[in-house]
């Protein structure tokens, strides 16, 4: 049947539905450009035959079709790659670049050179990093209780804390979040 | 040095810093450490937590945290040994100290610059006046004073017999400095084995750590609430006395009415959620309203030791006194929740009038109790033993600093399962501690030594992984002292203090060994048996390991238990 390598397109990506990135299937879209490419030409064929125009109509709806899948796979990664720079800053793990075509890196380096324009022209001098505290948060400092050892961790006034398992720590919010997020620390409300 | 203002030379201070704290692992610690934290929630201070467990443990976190820090505050630990000889800071380090260790070395005493104690100078200390013990003109030149005698002394004609003369002055004057030297020197060290020789508490480091709340006027219920705790801690792991326990709850109990007369009102009636409490004076029996009333009476240390539970005469006693009471069988062993209305009543009043006649006059005891939202009552020394069992977990393979944080947490009020879980494993410790008495006794493992009796748990024993963990021990060696003194009829050994020792490491070969003082009604809870132990280790150069802030808990190598024993015996004697 026609379009249904467009489809499992669009079924891979619902499936992980959390806003993960699932590496970027080249293959498939290569295999829907090809069968576009082959219904393209079968319909290229010279003179016009009335008793071939319902064909050549279900040909071209199934080129349609193909191209909205594709282009709906495309966009829906690209949100997906946008999310990730509100998760996970500017750097992105390797294992996520990894999953990422060369255009979707450009598109994200793009993308991040925007969103630090913009983050730049807000707040006066300084601009004003909008990627933090995405809830309003109730104080400057939390506690923090450290699941395992990660070494020593520099805050923003040049103070060096060590990171030990099962040592806790009163720090303030915004150095914490990477790393809670990170799953190193944990958020102590009590 | 002693802090006199507590909040202008500790809070102060520290308000604008980054501090470590370091706190030992015991309840009153982790009550002092959750004030400290609240209050420093209260103003930001950023800080971070380190459990500690011991003088190894202390010596490792300060010298992973000595770099970033420069401010140490110290719970329950520390305060009992030359504290800047042990971890040797650099000369910025400074020390805030709340110990309730007792007693404080004289060095940390009289240390003004890197050393605070935040402990109440009238706190029953007696320490050595400065100048009993430190000496600055230490090195007084003899020959100095040779030639200042010289100009002193009468005219004579011969310049040789002048000099005889100042030699034999000089010599004489020289003599009688060194002789008055050794008596002082000999003099100071009575003094100062006097001082250390026996080993006790002090106030309760969550009550000075409430005091600090109280005098800013940041405390609330919860702080007031693990004060209670820290107090409650140090009741029933027999660290105070009777009186002081009593003078320390009359304390407490006037901030209980402080709080409870500002908040309830006939208009105003707190919700039903709010943290209420309430002074009891309710029965010592351990976990009652968690467990059966009968289980309680069985597995508490007062009541088993009263009725003497491990013979046959003592359950028949235990049966007569329910029947006294008139409670019927059934109800006595169904959950206490579930007991009858009408029992529960009057519950206090019966038990306290039959127990007098059965001989326990002091069944009941004054003490707190919380009460929050319909389901969660509680009363000071339930948490106490649910913390404490929690903080010595063995029945999974955890780190002891996972286990500091889990009982940590149970003392939030946010984390009422974890509490719960905490009560379910005290009773099991609380029934192997019964059982393993009751074998005790039943199989006479306690013998006399001579100047001390002493019981020794073999490896098979059920439970016995429960006691190689200090506090568990030390209910164990407490309960079954009592339990000895009630069973024998040696007078002599009714006078006689225990020392217990549990395996507790399998694979180094190695036992915990602890010794508790005499078992008396006005006990003053001081223990000699800190420095017994190292005078006993050195002279036989037994494989010991001192690492417990608590200086009467050791670890001792298996093979070297004779004659470390027998060092002791001698030492005693």
């Amino acid at each position: 049947m026609f379009c249904e390598k467009a489809v499992e397109l669009i079924r891979e990506l619902h499936r992980m539905s959390d806003g993960q990135l699932p590496a970027f299937n080249e293959d498939s879209i290569r295999q829907v450009l090809e069968e576009m490419k082959a219904l393209y030409e079968q319909n290229q064929i010279p003179g016009v035959l009335l008793e071939l125009i319902p064909t050549i109509k279900f040909r071209h709806c199934c080129l349609l079709r193909n191209q909205r899948c594709i282009t709906a796979y495309l966009y829906d990664r690209l949100l997906r790659i946008r999310a990730l720079r509100w998760e996970y800053g500017s750097v992105l793990p390797t294992t996520i670049r990894f999953h990422m075509c060369a255009e979707e890196l450009e598109w994200f380096n793009q993308y991040k050179k925007s969103l630090a324009t913009y983050m730049r022209s807000l707040g006066g001098e300084e601009g004003l990093d909008i990627t933090q505290d995405m809830k309003p948060p109730k104080s400057l400092y939390i506690e923090v209780r450290c699941l395992k050892d990660h070494g020593e961790f520099e805050i923003d006034d040049g103070t060096v804390i060590l990171l030990k398992k099962n040592s806790q720590h009163f720090l303030p919010r915004w150095k914490c979040e990477q790393l809670i997020r990170q799953g190193v620390l944990e958020h102590v409300i009590s | 040095m002693f802090v006199a203002d507590i909040r202008k030379e500790f809070y102060d201070v520290v308000v604008n810093q980054r501090v470590a704290l370091l706190v030992s692992s015991d309840i009153d610690a982790l009550c002092a450490c959750k004030i400290l934290q609240a209050l420093f929630h209260c103003d930001q201070v950023q800080y971070t937590l380190v459990p500690v467990t011991g003088w190894q443990d202390l010596g490792t976190a300060f010298l992973e945290h000595k770099e970033q820090y420069q401010y140490f505050v110290l719970i329950n630990c520390g305060v009992n040994v030359d504290l800047l000889e042990t971890l040797q800071p650099e000369e910025d380090s400074i020390f805030f100290i709340c110990d309730t260790h007792r007693p404080v070395d004289v060095v940390n005493v009289y240390n003004d610059t890197q050393i605070k104690l935040l402990i109440k100078q009238d706190d029953d200390l007696g320490v050595p006046s400065y100048d009993d013990i430190f000496r600055d003109d230490e090195g007084e030149d003899e020959d100095a004073d040779g030639g200042d005698s010289g100009n002193e002394s009468d005219g004579s004609s011969e310049p040789s017999g002048k000099r005889r003369r100042f030699d034999e002055g000089a010599l004489e004057r020289r003599i009688e400095r060194q002789r008055a030297k050794r008596e002082w020197e000999a003099r100071r060290r009575e003094i100062l084995f006097d001082y250390e020789q026996y080993e006790y508490h002090g106030t309760s480091a969550a009550m000075v750590m409430f005091e600090l709340a109280w005098v800013m006027t940041k405390d609330t219920k919860d702080m007031l609430w693990w004060s209670i705790i820290g107090l409650t801690d140090q009741w029933v792991h027999d660290k105070i006395t009777h009186m002081k326990y009593v003078t320390d709850i009359a304390t407490l109990q006037r901030h209980v009415s402080r709080h409870n007369h500002r908040n309830e009102d006939e208009e105003n009636s707190l919700s039903i959620d709010c943290m209420r409490i309430s002074f009891e004076y309710d029965l010592r029996l351990a976990l009652y309203q968690h467990w059966s009333l009968y289980e309680s009476i069985c597995n508490s240390c007062y009541t088993s030791c009263s009725f003497k539970l491990w013979s046959m005469n003592g359950q028949k006693k235990l049966q007569e006194f329910l029947a006294d009471m008139g409670l019927p069988l059934k109800q006595v062993r169904q959950k206490f929740n579930s007991m009858d209305m009408s029992i529960k009543e009057n519950l206090r009043e019966v038990i306290e009038e039959s127990a007098n006649k059965f001989g326990m006059r002091d069944i009941r005891v004054q003490t707190f109790g919380v009460h929050f939202g319909f389901k969660n009552r509680f009363l000071a020394s339930d948490v106490v033993h649910a913390a404490a069992s929690l903080l010595e977990n063995v029945e999974k393979d955890e780190s002891a600093t996972d286990n500091f944080i889990k009982a940590l947490d149970c003392l939030s009020r946010s984390n009422i399962e974890r509490l719960h879980l905490g009560i379910d494993l005290a009773k099991k410790k609380l029934k192997a501690i019964q059982q393993t008495v009751a074998s005790c006794i039943c199989t006479n493992l306690i013998l006399s030594q001579g100047p001390f009796l002493y019981c020794h748990l073999l490896e098979g024993t059920p439970d016995v992984k429960l006691f190689s963990k200090p506090l568990a021990l030390t209910l164990l060696c407490k309960y079954l002292l009592k339990a000895f003194v009630f069973s024998t009829r040696n007078k002599r050994c009714k006078v006689l203090p225990l020392i217990m020792a549990a395996p507790m490491d399998v694979e180094k070969g190695t036992v915990i060994v602890l010794g508790i003082p005499p078992e008396s009604e006005t006990s003053d809870k001081k223990n000699f048996f800190g420095r017994a132990f190292e005078k006993a280790a050195e002279s036989t150069s037994s494989r010991t390991l001192h690492d417990h802030f608590d200086t009467s808990i050791i670890e001792l190598k298996m093979e070297d238990r004779g004659k470390f024993l027998d060092a002791l015996i001698t030492l005693l004697s």
